[in-house]
C-alpha cells in the first residue's frame, strides 16, 4: 500500500507504521523513547504528526501505516506540542542535559531552550557500586529504553522502572545495584540511554575532564 | 526459572527486529505489536501463578509485618515466575504497597466527595488528634496513618477507614480518634422507572432465556440493536466491542468486569457489587455466552472492603444452583467467575492498564492497538466492560432491545445509576432514565443543597469531567448535552460543590489527584501534571497562558484519559470562576 509522507509518496507493507514510513523518505521525527531494536513503546509523545483526516496530532511510532494515508510531520501544531513535551522533560532534569545526548541533539533540533514550566526536579542519587555501569537517577526521564533493552535484546531482566508519576524512575534487581541483580554486564541500557542517566563509568569520568564529544 | 526459555525466548523475538529493512518495513510486525512485554507475559503464563499473584504475596505480607521486605519480593516473583526486579517496580507502584502499617491502621479518604465537605479540615484534626502526621507510623509500629482515594461512601462524608471498617459522617471523625470506629450505614437508593433494569435484583432469568432461545449471535446482534453505551466513561458501544472479541482469533477469551471505580464521588460499582452482585455475575456471563468466553474475572478496588466477599458470596450461591459453572442447565456453556483484588491506583482502571494490573504487573497505560478485543489477558482477545456496563445485560437479554430503548425515550437507550455526595439534602444512589434533566436530579430527588447552602457548581461524571455552574442545571444527564456544556456522563457520580468552595483551592483539589495518581508511563501526563499542580499551588496569580498552553499539551499528547481528561474540570473553572482562580 502507498503513504504520502509530506508530500512524498512511498510504498510500504501492512503493519508499517508511521513513523517507519517516514524513515523510509528520510524525513525526520523527534523521538525520545523510541530504539528501533525494540518495540514501540508510545510513552514519549515526541513523535507527533498530523495525519489528514485525523483531529489532532498522533505519535508515529505507535500508529500504523493506512492506504492512501496523508502524514505531515512537519505540521505547526505537532511540532508545537512536541516542543512542549521536551521543555517539559528538560523542567524534571537538575541542569541541562550533557551536549552530546540524544535528548540535548533532539531539544536543539527542536530549538527548545530554557523551560517556561518550572517546579521540583528529581533528587540526585548516584549508583556507582558496579565496575563499568553508573547510574544516575536524576537523569532519568522514564523513556523505559534501558528495561526494554534489558528485556527485549539481552533477556537479562535485570532492570524495571520504578515509583509512579513524577517519581517514576529505574532501578537494578531490588534497587541493590547492578551487581546483585541478573545484569549480565552487556551495556545495552547504557547504550540505548538517551540522557546518560545509564552510562560507562569511563564516559562519565571522560565528561567530567571536559573530554566528552559526540560519540 | 529457567534462564534458558528465557533467552530462546528473546533470541526469537530478536530475529523479527534484525530482519526489518527498508524494502521490507518490520514485516512481522502484527507478532510482536505489543506495547507491553511479550516476554514477562510469557513468563506468568508458564508459571501460572493465577490472577494478580505478586499482588496478592505482597499484601499478605504487608498485612502480616506491617512492611513489603526483599524476602517478601523474592516470593512474590517465585509465585508469579516474574523476574525480582519486575516484581520490585510493581511493589514500588501501588499505594497499598507502599504505606507503612502499624498495628491500627487508619487511613482518611481524600476525595473530591470528603473534600466537598470538609475541604481537608478532617485531615488537619485527624493528625493532630492521633499525634501522627499522613503517611506516616508511630515509633513504636502501633499506629499508622495514610490518605485513600476514595472510599465509596461519599452519602456520609467525610469518610475513614480502619483495617477493613469504614466509618463516616457526622461523629466518624470522634469515634476513630476514641478507638470506637464502627461501620457507617450504606447509601439508600430508589429506582425512578416503573420497571427498574439496575436495581432489580439479579436472578439469572436473562441468562436462562438466551441459553434457552438464543444463539450467541443473537444475544450479540440484540446487545448491539440496544445500542448500549459504555458506562464507565468512554461511551462505546458494548456490542462492537463484544463483536471485535468474537471475531478475534485466540485458543479461548475472557471477559474481565472493571470494578475500579476510582473516580472520587462514585459509589456506583460498590453499590452493584456489594447490593445488586449476581446481577453483575449473570450479566458477565452472558457477555460470554455471546463473545464465547467461559472464563471471567471481576477485578475490585481494595478501597472497598466490602465487594469481594459480596461477590464470592454470589458466586457460590450461583455455582450452588446451578447458575453459571459447566454446562449450565444442560446448555453446554460453561462460565467460571474468578474475584480479584487491585492494591491502590486510579489509573488502573484503564482498560489496558486494569489488564497490566490483572496480571500482577505495575498497573501503567498500554498505547493501543492492540486493544485489549485483540488481545488483553494473558494475550487472549479480552473484553473488558464497566461493572454497570454489563449489568445492562440481563435485562436486554430478558426484554430485547425494544424494550431497553423505550425506557429513555429521546435519549441513550437505557437507564443510568446516578450517585449524589454528601452535599445534598437527600444522597444516595437513583436510577434514572438517561437524558433526565440535571435539575430533576439535584432538586427533585437530591432535594438541593443540604444546612441552607446554595450550589455553586457540579462535577459530573468523574475528576476528568467538566465543572457544570449552578446556572447549567436544565443540562440533561445524557452524553451528547453534557459534551455540548464541556462536561460528561463518564462513570455517572455527581458531586456538588457549596457556596463555600473555593475555585482555586478546587482546581489545587483536583490537580493534586491527577498528579498523584499518573502512572508514569507518558511524559506530558508525567510532568506535566505536577507542573500544573505546581503552577496553582503557588501564592502568586496564574499566568494563564502558561497554564492554557501546558492544559493543551496534556489534551494532545497524552497517552490515556487521565492526562488528556484532567484539564477538562480546569478548563471549566477557567471559563466559570476566572477570578476566583487568581488568572493573569
Amino acid at each position: 500500500m502507498q503513504v504520502v509522507v509530506d508530500g512524498i509518496e512511498v510504498e510500504v507493507a501492512p503493519g508499517t507504521t508511521v513513523l517507519e514510513a517516514a524513515k523510509l523518505v528520510d524525513r525526520w521525527v523527534p523521538t525520545l523513547c523510541f530504539d528501533e531494536r525494540m518495540v514501540p513503546f508510545g510513552a514519549c509523545r515526541v513523535c507527533l504528526v498530523a495525519v489528514e483526516g485525523a483531529p489532532g496530532p498522533l505519535p508515529a511510532c505507535t500508529t500504523t501505516c493506512r492506504d492512501g494515508m496523508r502524514i505531515a510531520t512537519t505540521d505547526e501544531r505537532s511540532r508545537r506540542i512536541a516542543s512542549n513535551v521536551v521543555e517539559l522533560v528538560l523542567s524534571e532534569l537538575p541542569g541541562p542535559p550533557a551536549e552530546h545526548t540524544e535528548l540535548a541533539e533532539v531539544a536543539r533540533r527542536l530549538g527548545v531552550g530554557a523551560p517556561r514550566w518550572t517546579g521540583a526536579t528529581h533528587p540526585v542519587r548516584h549508583d556507582e557500586r558496579h565496575p563499568y555501569l553508573v547510574l544516575r537517577h536524576e537523569l532519568c526521564i522514564s523513556c523505559g529504553r534501558c528495561v526494554r533493552a534489558c528485556d527485549e535484546i539481552q533477556g537479562a531482566f535485570a532492570l524495571t522502572a520504578t515509583g509512579r508519576g513524577f517519581h517514576s524512575n529505574v532501578t537494578a534487581g531490588l534497587d541493590a545495584g547492578f551487581l546483585q541483580s541478573t545484569c549480565v554486564s552487556c551495556g545495552a541500557c547504557a547504550d540505548t540511554c538517551p540522557t546518560d542517566a545509564i552510562s560507562e563509568r569511563l564516559l562519565v569520568a571522560l565528561e567530567e575532564a571536559g573530554g566528552a564529544s559526540d560519540g | 526459572m529457567g534462564t534458558e526459555e528465557i533467552s530462546s525466548q528473546t533470541r526469537a523475538n530478536h530475529r523479527y527486529f534484525i530482519r526489518i529493512d527498508k524494502a521490507e518495513p518490520r514485516r512481522f510486525r502484527a507478532v510482536v505489536s505489543l506495547a507491553m512485554s511479550h516476554n514477562l507475559i510469557e513468563l506468568l503464563k508458564r508459571r501460572g501463578g493465577g490472577p494478580a499473584a505478586t499482588l496478592d504475596v505482597l499484601r499478605r505480607a504487608l498485612e502480616e509485618r506491617g512492611e513489603v521486605t526483599d524476602d517478601d519480593r523474592r516470593a512474590a516473583a517465585a509465585a508469579s515466575g516474574l523476574p525480582e526486579a519486575t516484581v520490585y517496580g510493581i511493589s514500588t507502584f501501588y499505594d497499598d504497597l507502599l504505606r507503612p502499617v502499624g498495628r491500627r491502621d487508619v487511613r482518611v479518604c481524600t476525595g473530591t466527595a470528603c473534600w466537598a465537605a470538609a475541604f481537608d479540615g478532617q485531615i488537619r484534626d485527624l493528625e493532630q488528634g492521633l499525634g501522627l502526621r499522613l503517611g506516616t507510623r508511630s515509633e513504636d509500629g502501633e499506629l499508622s496513618l495514610t490518605e485513600t482515594v476514595c472510599l465509596g461512601f461519599c452519602h456520609s462524608s467525610p469518610s475513614f477507614r480502619e483495617g477493613d471498617v469504614v466509618d463516616a459522617g457526622p461523629g466518624a471523625l470522634e469515634r476513630i480518634l476514641s478507638g470506637e470506629t464502627a461501620p457507617a450505614p450504606e447509601p439508600e437508593w430508589e429506582s425512578t422507572l416503573p420497571e427498574p433494569v439496575l436495581t432489580r435484583p439479579g436472578d439469572y432469568s436473562g441468562l436462562r432465556r438466551a441459553l434457552a432461545e438464543l444463539t450467541p449471535e443473537q444475544l450479540l446482534e440484540e446487545v448491539k440493536a440496544a445500542n448500549l453505551r459504555g458506562r464507565g466513561g468512554a461511551g462505546f458501544p458494548a456490542g462492537l466491542k463484544w463483536e471485535f472479541a468474537r471475531k478475534a482469533a485466540g485458543p479461548s477469551k475472557v471477559i474481565v468486569a472493571n470494578g475500579d471505580e476510582g473516580d472520587p464521588g462514585s459509589y456506583i460499582d460498590k453499590y452493584l457489587m456489594e447490593r445488586n452482585p449476581a446481577l453483575l455475575l449473570e450479566g458477565m456471563a452472558l457477555a460470554g455466552y455471546a463473545v464465547g468466553a467461559e472464563t471471567g474475572y471481576v477485578y475490585v478496588r481494595s478501597e472497598y472492603p466490602r465487594s469481594k466477599p459480596a461477590l464470592d458470596a454470589a458466586l457460590a450461591a450461583a455455582y450452588e444452583a446451578g447458575e453459571l459453572g459447566d454446562d449450565i442447565a444442560g446448555s453446554g456453556f460453561s462460565f467460571h467467575v474468578h474475584v480479584v483484588v487491585g492494591a491502590g491506583s486510579y489509573v488502573v482502571g484503564e482498560e489496558t492498564a486494569l489488564l497490566n494490573s490483572l496480571q500482577g504487573l505495575r498497573g501503567t497505560v498500554n498505547s493501543r492497538p492492540p486493544f485489549p478485543a485483540e488481545r488483553g489477558y494473558h494475550e487472549l482477545p479480552t473484553v473488558v466492560n464497566n461493572v454497570e456496563t454489563l449489568c445492562n445485560v440481563p435485562f436486554i437479554a430478558l426484554r430485547g432491545a425494544e424494550a431497553f430503548a423505550a425506557l429513555s425515550p429521546g435519549a441513550t437507550p437505557g437507564s443510568k445509576l446516578v450517585c449524589l455526595n454528601e452535599r445534598f439534602e437527600r444522597p444516595g444512589i437513583w436510577e434514572v432514565p438517561l437524558g433526565t434533566s440535571l435539575r430533576e436530579i439535584c432538586e427533585g430527588l437530591g432535594g438541593g443543597m443540604r444546612d441552607g447552602r446554595s450550589l455553586k457548581a457540579l462535577q459530573i461524571g468523574g475528576p476528568l469531567g467538566g465543572i457544570l455552574p449552578a446556572w447549567e442545571l436544565d443540562t440533561p444527564f445524557d452524553f451528547e448535552p453534557l459534551a455540548e456544556k464541556g462536561c460528561m456522563l463518564g462513570h455517572g457520580g455527581i458531586v456538588a460543590f457549596d457556596d463555600r468552595t473555593n475555585a482555586r483551592e478546587l482546581a489545587r483539589h483536583l490537580l493534586r489527584f491527577g498528579a498523584h495518581e499518573s502512572c508514569g508511563k507518558c511524559f506530558p501526563c508525567r510532568i506535566g501534571m505536577t507542573r500544573a499542580l505546581e503552577l496553582v499551588s503557588a501564592e502568586e496569580p496564574v499566568d494563564r497562558a502558561k497554564l492554557e498552553e501546558l492544559l493543551e499539551t496534556l489534551e494532545v499528547a497524552s497517552l490515556c484519559a487521565h492526562g488528556s481528561g484532567m484539564p477538562a474540570p480546569i478548563r471549566s473553572l477557567i471559563a466559570h470562576f476566572p477570578e476566583e482562580l487568581g488568572l493573569r
